[in-house]
């Protein structure tokens, strides 16, 4: 299936070179929860701290994902 | 630390007196509050000679506990009406500590009739109230350069810059940087800007020459908790190092700054958006903390040696967290304005629809020099907006309204550094975002909860700092987040609350909660550096309560009732996209947060 993806701050690194910030990248999943999607793209779930999919945030990394899904990842992130 | 020193602006005099056994663990927060709760009559005129403008270096200031170097600045609030403490770094905290000073205070002011202006400078056992008409009138990156000529021994500054001096209630208590480049350390809130030009006081000078480092009482103790500490705050991947063992970005307030939020808070839907209409703005990513980064990257690239960009930047001597940053111009890489935080880049940027990040940290930059509080200014800008005056996104003249409060014959000027409140009833505007006065930052209560009751509830007027409950609501704790669309948020508000009152007090910053909450190595190390320091225990929730007794005292006595305690009304009506809620806390929730104070 296809997901679209966006990765923020020090994620960034794993995002296509040509991915412009703030804008979803494609990508042909291959497995089914998001756990498997932090695993293909490349970092851990400890890293992937805070995760949106369709515009809500959810902690249940085991969640299955479905053809065109939003995922939008961050590492800890804070400030103020 | 063991002094306190007196300052009396009626007769021009000064003594110094030893600290009395009952402020003896207290000071920062805990210190200001305290003096302002015991000394000042809450029904007082904020700019008159009754109100007292109150400095205390954070309890660990000048040690060597990492991120310890935090001051606070109190006096009863020309904005809210209330009390209030404004918390920065700079020099000023570390200074006043290597000279052994609890705090300062500042009472009585010269007669109205005076046109003299004046300047403070501290030094060990000394003391000198100087007459330094030069110094008004002026800019603030011209001031700090003019006092550290005055003064080569390299000492903190803070004060108040034309906007103080004409007692607008939007000016900001500003402070230098450590390299004395940039008068953006700001104790912004609640216009104390004002309270220093009430008492025709442009500068405080604190010059540590001759002063020694502040020594634990327990010093085992203290040694090895900060040892903890440090370790905790370099391995988080909030507050961490820069690079991790492959060079690669890693801790996010080193790399982005604060303004890492502005994406997140945007793909939340949190992201208050032209004058809290959505909660998504298109350009979010444009003027985010990973822009800025790519920025300075790029014209470091571009100019070498003479790029002046940096992040991983320290707002004082000893943070190992390091969330600051010099913005460069993308066309010289000379330095435009140190630091853009999120709340101002939202403030001047989200706030008003203005999507370019130059503009926005030129608004900054104009904010730094004239001695106004960002939040605040971008705030009462958007009333001019919401107003029709000018269009949201429009950042020209968003600017050119700016430069008005440089004019002293300028209305419009006036009116943008008088605060949100100000400009927005002269406007006519109805949806005008404050509680108590003060404007609203950068999260928008509809969506998430907690943040919206501390808004509501804490004794300074809408402030995140207040109690941090993003914290707890979006970035989560030891990996679990609370629901931000829940309403029971009273505990959680109140614990923040209380917490942070601590926080503010230990001269800590507040950013170390990220570590603390969520490693118990940190936190057990946080506690020894202060235990270890005061050769005592001292329990978090009882000590941060005790603060906010004082406060909620003190603003009881000003005349506030539960009905300040709420927000202004359109968050309740106004459903808010893109998750369309409103502020559905009941009032019963709200004033369960101080149910017994
Ligand atoms: S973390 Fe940032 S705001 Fe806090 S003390 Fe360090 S540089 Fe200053």
């Amino acid at each position: 299936m296809k997901v679209f993806v966006k990765l923020y701050a020090t994620l960034r690194k794993l995002a296509p070179p040509d991915n412009e910030l703030g804008e979803f990248f494609e990508v042909e999943f291959n497995g089914a929860t998001i756990s498997d999607l932090i695993e293909q793209l490349g970092f851990t779930q400890e890293q992937a701290r805070i995760v949106f999919v369709n515009d809500n945030q959810t902690s249940d990394l085991l969640s299955a994902l479905r053809n065109g899904d939003r995922v939008v990842m961050f590492p800890p992130v804070g400030g103020g | 630390m063991s002094k306190i020193l007196r300052i009396n602006m009626s007769d021009l005099g000064h003594k110094w007196e030893t600290l009395p056994k009952k402020y003896e663990t207290l000071a920062g927060r805990a210190f200001t509050s305290a003096v302002i709760h015991n000394e000042v009559d809450p029904t007082c005129h904020p700019l008159r000679e009754k109100n007292k403008f109150i400095i205390s270096p954070g309890l660990l200031a000048g040690t060597m506990a990492p991120s310890s170097g935090r001051l606070s600045v109190g006096g009863k609030s020309p904005l809210t009406g209330g009390i209030k403490e404004a918390n920065a770094g700079g020099l000023t905290a570390t200074r006043l500590g290597y000279l052994g000073l609890q705090g300062v205070i500042i009472e009585g002011a010269p007669p109205v009739e005076t046109k003299d202006w004046y300047s403070i400078y501290i030094g060990k056992d000394k003391c000198e109230v100087k007459k330094t008409s030069d110094y008004a009138g002026i800019g603030l990156y011209e001031l700090i350069g003019k006092i550290w000529k005055d003064y080569p021994s390299k000492p903190g500054i803070i004060g108040c810059g034309i906007a103080g001096q004409r007692l607008h209630k939007g000016a900001g208590v500003f402070g230098n940087n450590v390299e004395n480049t940039d008068p953006g350390r700001y104790a912004g809130r609640g216009g104390l800007g004002a309270v220093l030009g009430s008492k025709r006081i442009i500068a405080i000078i604190s010059d540590a020459s001759d002063g020694s480092r502040p020594e634990a009482k327990d010093k085992d103790r203290f040694e090895k908790g900060r040892k903890a500490f440090k370790k905790a705050l370099d391995n988080h991947a909030l507050t961490g190092r820069l690079n991790n063992e492959k060079g690669e970005p890693y801790g996010a307030l080193k790399n982005y700054g604060t303004n890492v939020l502005q994406n997140i808070l945007n793909e939340a839907g949190a992201l208050p958006t032209r004058g809290f209409r959505t909660g998504r703005f298109e350009d979010a990513a444009k003027i985010s903390g990973e822009a800025v980064h790519d920025l300075i990257d790029k014209t470091r690239k571009r100019f070498g040696d003479k790029a002046e960009g940096k992040y991983g930047h320290a707002c004082h001597p000893g943070c190992v967290i390091a969330c600051s940053n010099v913005v460069p111009y993308e066309k010289t890489g000379k330095a435009q304005v140190s630091p853009l935080e999120y709340e101002t880049a939202w403030a001047f940027g989200t706030n008003l629809g203005i999507g370019v990040l130059h503009d926005v940290a030129e608004m900054n930059r104009i904010c730094n020099d004239l001695g106004l509080d960002t939040i605040e200014a971008g705030n009462a800008i958007a009333m001019f907006m919401e107003s029709g005056l000018i269009d949201f996104g429009d950042g020209p003249a968003a600017i050119e309204l700016l430069m008005k409060g440089y004019h002293p014959e300028s209305a419009k000027g006036a009116l943008v550094c008088s605060g949100a409140l100000t400009a927005g009833e002269t406007l006519g505007v109805s949806r005008i975002p404050v509680v108590k006065g003060q404007a609203l930052p950068a999260y928008d209560p509809r969506p998430i909860r907690g943040i919206g009751v501390t808004y509501a509830t804490t004794t300074m007027g809408a402030d995140h700092t207040a109690g941090y409950t993003i914290a707890a609501e979006i970035v989560g704790i030891k990996g679990t987040v609370t629901d931000p669309k829940a309403i029971d948020k009273a505990e959680l508000s109140r614990t923040f609350q209380a917490t942070t009152a601590y926080i503010d007090s230990t001269g800590y910053c507040l950013f170390i909660a990220f570590c603390v909450l969520d490693d118990d190595s940190g936190f057990g190390g946080m506690l020894d550096t202060v235990n270890g320091f005061l050769g005592k225990d001292i329990d978090v929730g009882e000590y941060g309560m005790a603060i906010l007794k004082n406060e909620r005292a003190f603003n009881k006595g000003a005349g506030f009732t539960a009905k300040d305690d709420r927000l202004p009304e359109f968050f309740y009506t106004e459903p808010f996209p893109p998750h369309n809620v409103v502020f559905e806390v009941s009032d019963e929730e709200l004033d369960a947060v101080y149910k017994d104070m």
